[in-house]
């Protein structure tokens, strides 16, 4: 078969790839091909975590700020929204978008998309939402704002008393789930599970016939 | 020296969504048979709209980092803080990891985006692009980083959402903060635009 990079637009004979595989392109590097060990199962398995763990960061406290015996403590969500509270409502809905409507997003579409292809089927508008999963990737930024967290918590230690709430450690749990959600699912096994399910939908995939009109 | 056997040379294309290798029947209006997404030989529009992106980026650059980005109101004080004083109140604390850290995030890497970005376009304009290898490894490591600069903006939410204890210490939110994140996504937006194909092209035509 042939693959041409996408970087470097070089085309690539490969006669058999041993799966897993992984094929950096010859002239640029860049990763051209990557399959790996993981199961359906393990990524539902996986993504079902995740989930748990994003619903116990939202539900309780993050972090809680003690000064002159005053506390103040703040959610995940009140965290991704102080600044619409003073009219900063882009920068609200930037936060919002990728420290939490991102990471849900990643989870839901593999919870929603995987156990139907496990069975042979296909979930509605699947397509779609591999596309769009593929094209908002680098939106997702849990371990960014992980570290943002620190950060700020840094930055209050010296005047205040910080406390670290359940949520955040739910949080931290969640940033490991997702990257090895992430690292679980290159693009090409992704959709080589697509093409291995049972039932194939006319013409899919590299070993199939040309498709008549094409 | 034989020119290289490109994916343009066979009339194959690669996928944007699922890197599929597709052959382009139409070279203008096509989509993936894998995954159904419309693919083109090089993303229409691409050097364009990268530099638009590069421009407005740097120059919200300026005001993201002259105009304050929190303003700190305490019983004892009142300041205004920007992205490089706050590096600098840090390393006073004492803590020197998370200022550099903050440092190299806020300031260095959305300044590296925007030069090496700019520098990039503007080789390819010119037509000359030498050592493309050594271009393309820069372009990525610029993809990859970019996003660790919304750690500021981050740090800034959690710190407004916090303290808000009235009458002892609130801090708010300035305009710099908006500029701050804008150049983060532009320049992010910036990166996914660019085809990076455009970097090896005029290798290819031998």
């Amino acid at each position: 078969m042939v693959i041409v990079c996408h970087a470097c637009d070089l085309a690539h004979r490969l006669d058999r790839l041993a799966d897993p595989a992984r094929v950096r392109c010859v002239r640029c590097r860049a990763e051209l091909y990557r399959t790996n060990a993981a199961s359906i199962d393990n990524v539902v398995a996986l993504a079902a975590s995740a989930l748990g763990l994003f619903v116990v960061a939202n539900a309780y406290p993050l972090v809680a700020l003690k000064v002159n015996g005053a506390t103040r403590a703040t959610t995940l969500l009140g965290a991704a929204l102080g600044m619409y509270d003073q009219g900063y409502a882009a920068v609200a809905a930037l936060v919002l978008f990728t420290a939490v409507l991102m990471p849900l997003l990643q989870i839901l579409t593999f919870l929603y998309v995987l156990p139907p292809l496990r069975a042979g089927r296909r979930a509605p508008a699947q397509n779609a939402l591999l596309r769009i999963l593929a094209a908002l990737r680098p939106w997702a930024m849990a371990e960014v704002f992980m570290l943002g967290a620190v950060v700020a918590l840094v930055k209050l230690s010296a005047d205040a008393e910080v406390l670290p709430r359940i949520s955040l450690l739910a949080y931290g749990l969640l940033m490991l789930a997702l990257a090895a959600l992430t690292n679980a699912t290159p693009t090409e096994q992704l959709w080589q599970w697509v093409e291995r399910s049972p039932i194939e939908r006319g013409a899919i995939g590299r070993s199939a016939p040309p498709r008549s009109g094409a | 020296m034989t020119a290289p056997v490109t994916g343009r040379s066979l009339g194959l294309v690669v996928c944007p969504r699922c890197r599929a290798t597709v052959r382009l029947p139409v070279p203008e209006r096509s989509f993936c048979p894998r995954c159904e997404a419309p693919v083109h030989e090089r993303r229409p529009g691409s050097l364009s709209t990268t530099a638009a992106l590069v421009i407005t980026a740097a120059l919200l650059y300026i005001p993201a980092n002259v105009l304050p980005v929190m303003h700190t109101h305490t019983l004892f004080s009142d300041e205004d803080d920007t992205i490089m004083s706050g590096v600098i109140s840090l390393a006073h604390q004492g803590s020197w990891p998370i200022a550099l850290l903050v440092f190299f995030a806020s300031i260095v890497v959305p300044l590296l985006k925007l030069v090496a970005l700019g520098e990039i376009l503007f080789a390819i304009s010119r037509n000359h692009v030498r050592q493309p290898a050594q271009r393309s490894r820069l372009f990525r490591m610029v993809e990859f980083v970019g996003r660790w600069s919304m750690l500021d903006v981050f740090a800034m939410s959690l710190l407004v959402t916090l303290v808000q204890i009235q009458s002892l210490a609130t801090i708010q939110i300035r305009p710099g903060a908006f500029a701050f994140a804008a150049v983060v996504v532009l320049t992010m937006l910036a990166a996914q635009s660019f085809d990076e194909r455009l970097l090896w092209d005029t290798q290819s035509r031998g």
